[in-house]
């Protein structure tokens, strides 16, 4: 495996996870259709287990790659440097679809609706309570994540330690305090184009916050095993990024749909 | 060379890091960060945390709205992929009537 080369480029062993990833995310995608349409949920949990077990040893074997064999020089980490703002990039326009959705029908409210926003018989969330916590907290996490990424480079391992803890535990209340949100909201999905874009919007921000949660508890086990070096820890510095791309996402959300659509 | 026995060499205790950023204090580095953290964020979570609960508490029990059946609102062109398929995925009896009114 350890074969010397002569250029300081990364040429990836031969490696089976391309490959269950796309058969797992066609299984997926068709357990979706099969659920939704025959009432079977067996394909779809087939395909969830199948994408988790490749992100896991995909992701497990880039570590190893990187942080055991050395193979991650100061130009494959530029390339995964590169490849992560590729990827936010991709996200970010994601997003933007869901807020495309959100002012087309909010901003000229149809006659069905009652040529109003919020829609008439719909009571939405106050600015003020939950959803201004849950800015705190996301900016607040934002300020730990800093704070940690510091003592990493740095070279202060406890308090890297605290600064990760602190926003994992951040990350946790938010969702928590989502999911309480999202049981007592009067308002529900099928409720006119203001659930339908609230919901999408904010689930799919949600999913992205169980996401980086995880991205960043990942680094928090990776630091307490000592990969990170001070002045080499990308897999921190990407789990970072995506972290402030999920804050500034929920910032968007945050004032326009919860405070101006409110 | 060496043993001149003009060189009087002192022994001075010094604390070295194994790595060069440690010895360096940045002025925006850890421990501004660290302050921003234990006195900023955290004590403003704990603080709208503590507001937060009060003001739950004040307009928590508040009147549920009288049920209207308007067209555009409880819309189920398809049923929902689950139980019975009325009911949406975070679906609360007490707060989210069904179709036709509240259930509880």
């Amino acid at each position: 495996m350890m074969m010397k080369s002569d250029h300081s480029f990364h040429l990836v062993d031969l490696s089976p996870w391309p490959l269950t990833g796309a058969t797992g995310a066609f299984i997926l995608t068709t357990g979706i259709v099969k659920w939704f349409q025959e009432m079977n949920m067996n394909l779809f949990l087939f395909g969830m287990m199948i994408m988790a077990l490749t992100c896991i040893q995909w992701w497990r074997d880039i570590s190893r790659e990187g942080t055991f064999q050395g193979l991650h020089t100061s130009i494959v980490a530029k390339g995964l440097r590169w490849g992560m703002i590729l990827f936010i990039t991709s996200e970010v326009l994601f997003f933007f679809s869901f807020f495309w959705a959100f002012f087309h029908s909010s901003l000229a409210p149809s006659m069905e609706i009652g040529l109003m926003w919020p829609p008439k018989g719909v009571l939405p969330f106050n600015p003020f309570q939950v959803p201004l916590l849950n800015t705190i907290i996301l900016l607040g996490s934002g300020v730990t994540v800093t704070w940690a990424h510091h003592s990493i480079m740095e070279n202060n391992f406890s308090q890297a330690f605290l600064g990760l803890l602190l926003t994992v535990t951040l990350g946790v209340y938010f969702t928590s305090l989502q999911a309480l949100e999202y049981w007592e909201a009067s308002f529900t999905i099928s409720d006119s184009a203001y659930g339908s874009t609230f919901f999408m919007a904010t689930g799919f921000h949600g999913i992205h916050v169980i996401i980086g949660t995880t991205f960043l508890t990942v680094c928090l086990s990776r630091h307490m095993k000592s990969h990170f070096s001070s002045n080499h820890h990308f897999g921190f510095e990407a789990a970072a990024w995506y972290w402030h791309f999920v804050d500034v996402v929920w910032l968007f959300l945050y004032m326009s749909i919860y405070w101006w659509g409110g | 060379m060496i043993l001149t026995g003009k060189h009087h060499i002192v022994g001075v205790c010094v604390r070295r890091f194994a790595s060069k950023a440690a010895t360096q204090h940045e002025a925006g580095g850890m421990d501004l960060w660290k302050k921003f953290s234990l006195f900023g964020a955290i004590p403003c979570v704990g603080i709208l945390t503590f507001k937060t609960i009060l003001d739950m508490k004040k307009h928590g029990h508040d009147e549920r709205p009288p049920f209207v059946a308007y067209d555009h609102l409880r819309i189920r062109n398809k049923r929902f992929p689950w139980g019975d398929g009325r009911r949406s995925l975070f679906h609360n009896p007490h707060t989210n009537p069904l179709p036709d009114g509240y259930e509880a």
